[in-house]
């Protein structure tokens, strides 16, 4: 029953995270069919601004939060306008911009690393204390992440589901010309989302620094993860991606403790594998009619 | 001139070069840097088959590169395999794994290869880094992939025996000839019925299936094609530096092949190896800026897709197409 406990109890704490890191991903490419693989720099960018600011410039932590997220959030709108912009007017987009991303992420990643060092530094933004459930004992700051991560859905939901904004969103996603044709403005949908999602990234780079610790290359781990979330749940699928996002957390709490850590990834892989084979476009996605 | 008798010649120009290299320039670093360089190219030039030919966003090509290494590795140091047997068997085996990996893969849309690829690439690298069980004794505790510290003392090509104090020139010409081979396997592979079936789908999808070209097919094939001569550039990496450690999935290393192709222009057939000739120069000729290769890396890469998406080998087509429409409006 403990055990039980506990595996639920950091598996909430992980999925939740990796639903924070997912959407930012889902919504880019749901929209654009961009692939945004500096998205894992974007966590670490908004895990180190967290840090700085706190350490060196005295911010109160919830200030730093707000710091961290609307520097990604420009780091967002960056990408949008150097790389994004230019690629879509060209040929392959796709394969283009995922290249480009990859050379933008290391970029990030090395820039943090010259500037903060290559060694772990802790997250000053937490909180310490535990709960005791049974005979567990759950730190605080997984419940604060789980909070946080859950307002942060929430609000999110609310901005893609009830306002003039998020609807266009989603006609984006849906089909671009229609959706130009009605008078959305694509290209500032566009610059939304990524900022929006650089956003997110910033916040789910924090907590999940905050339950391990800060290091240039913290990046990479969360975002594969994010990654294969997404593409179990088909990707571009946002409301997908939050129900993958969860069931895969628990699923690596319960891996970790059956087969052990090293075998925990491995083992989700070969999961997603076998889904893929199952379902080639994801659990939620939908197969697309190609024409010729 | 056709465009096989330019390959050819070019080819034959830059094979000579090659092959006089040691003689004039004798100098060991040179030779051995020029080695290195032949690895790197003959991956990039598999790679390109599979990224630009066959149109698959494979991320898995150093997987397949360290499987080649892995399987020499412990065929020489379990089994005492000889190389000279051992590297062609890695490859073999390289193919196998690369067979599997397209069967799981395949099926599915561009990103999800490309995410997948990169997420079995980042497994097998965790599960060689955190074994640290015992699976022999013989010479100190060792995993069975090695763990950390990677395989060393499973034998070589007996060069080093042969030419004592000359075997990195040795090696130097075993390098080129894997590379001219690997070369050549790819321009025939281009110029032959897998190139025109992806140029057939690539042109004209839907003419291409009607008359049952089947995509799939053709992708697993030309996946699988291209991991033998990677798998065999791995088994010559682990063979050249007598160790292979999981430092050959590291993510640097796959960003500077990645840049290789892009600079050089990926889906041509002599844009790769430019490529990887420059980067492979600009990394030598940076050293004292080591720290900021990184960025310098990620710089080019992203300038690169974006101003120049055909890369060098695009300007040199651009430059070769203004030329011909002088010499039509000069008769």
């Amino acid at each position: 029953m403990d055990v039980l406990i506990q595996i639920i109890a950091s598996g909430l704490t992980l999925g939740a995270m990796y639903a924070v890191a997912t959407i930012g991903l889902s919504l880019v490419y749901g929209s654009l069919n961009m692939l945004n693989m500096a998205h894992g720099a974007l966590l670490t960018l908004g895990g180190y601004i967290c840090y700085a600011t706190i350490t060196h410039l005295g911010f109160h932590p919830a200030l730093a939060l707000i710091a961290a997220a609307l520097v990604c959030a420009a780091a967002g709108l960056v990408i949008y306008a150097f790389a994004t912009l230019p690629l879509l007017r060209a040929e392959n987009f796709e394969t283009n911009i995922f290249i480009a991303t990859i050379g933008i992420g290391s970029i990030i990643e090395n820039l943090m690393l010259k500037s903060f060092g290559p060694y772990p530094i802790p997250q000053p933004l937490g909180i310490s204390g535990q709960v005791v459930i049974g005979n567990v004992h759950i730190p605080v700051q997984n419940i604060l992440i789980l909070v946080t991560a859950l307002t942060l859905m929430a609000a999110v939901a609310f901005l893609l589901q009830k306002t003039r904004t998020g609807r266009a969103i989603r006609a984006t996603s849906m089909n671009r010309e229609a959706a130009q044709l009605m008078g959305v403005r694509v290209g500032q949908v566009y610059a939304q989302v990524l900022a929006l999602s650089g956003a997110l990234a910033a916040v789910s780079g924090i907590m999940i620094s905050s339950i391990a610790t800060l290091t240039p290359v913290m990046g990479g781990d969360p975002m594969l993860k994010a990654f294969i979330v997404c593409v179990v749940a088909g990707l571009g699928n946002v409301y997908g991606a939050v129900i993958a996002a969860i069931v895969l957390g628990l699923l690596e709490a319960a891996t970790q403790y059956v087969f052990g850590v090293r075998w925990s990834f491995a083992t989700l892989l070969l999961l997603v594998i076998l889904v893929l084979i199952w379902r080639p476009y994801g659990l939620f996605g939908r197969g697309q009619v190609v024409r010729l | 001139m056709t465009g096989i008798r330019r390959d050819i010649l070019i080819g034959l120009a830059c094979l000579l070069v090659a092959v006089l290299v040691p003689i004039l320039l004798g100098g060991r670093y040179i030779v051995t840097q020029a080695t290195v360089f032949f690895i790197w190219a003959i991956v990039v030039v598999q790679w390109n088959l599979v990224l630009g030919i066959g149109g698959i966003f494979s991320l898995a090509q150093m997987a397949l590169f360290a499987t080649g290494a892995y399987a020499t590795a412990m065929l020489g140091f379990y089994l005492k395999v000889p190389m000279l047997i051992a590297i062609p068997l890695g490859g073999l085996v390289t193919v196998a794994a690369s067979m599997i990996i397209g069967l799981a893969c395949l099926r599915l849309r561009g990103p999800y290869v490309a995410l997948l690829t990169l997420a079995i690439a980042q497994v097998m690298f965790v599960l060689i880094v955190n074994d640290t069980a015992c699976f022999t004794n013989s010479s100190g505790c060792m995993p069975l992939f090695g763990g950390v510290r990677g395989i060393g003392q499973f034998g070589d090509l007996g060069l080093r025996a042969l030419f004592p104090t000359k075997w990195y020139v040795a090696h130097y010409y075993v390098a080129l000839s894997l590379l001219a081979i690997a070369v050549v396997f790819s321009i025939t592979v281009i110029r032959g019925p897998l190139g025109l079936a992806f140029k057939a789908l690539r042109d004209s999808p839907g003419y291409a299936l009607s008359r049952g070209i089947s995509r799939f097919k053709y992708q697993l094939w030309i996946f699988a094609v291209s991991a033998f001569f990677t798998g065999i550039a791995g088994g010559f990496y682990a063979v050249h530096f007598r160790v292979i450690g999981p430092t050959v999935f590291s993510f640097p290393l796959l960003l500077f092949l990645i840049a290789m192709i892009v600079v050089g222009g990926m889906g041509s057939i002599w844009g790769p190896i430019i490529g990887a000739a420059l980067l492979m120069l600009a990394d030598e000729g940076m050293k004292e800026f080591s720290d900021y290769r990184n960025i310098g890396l990620g710089l080019l890469v992203t300038l690169f897709v974006i101003l120049w998406p055909r890369g060098l080998a695009g300007w040199f087509e651009r430059l070769s197409l203004l030329r011909i429409s002088d010499s039509q409006k000069n008769t």
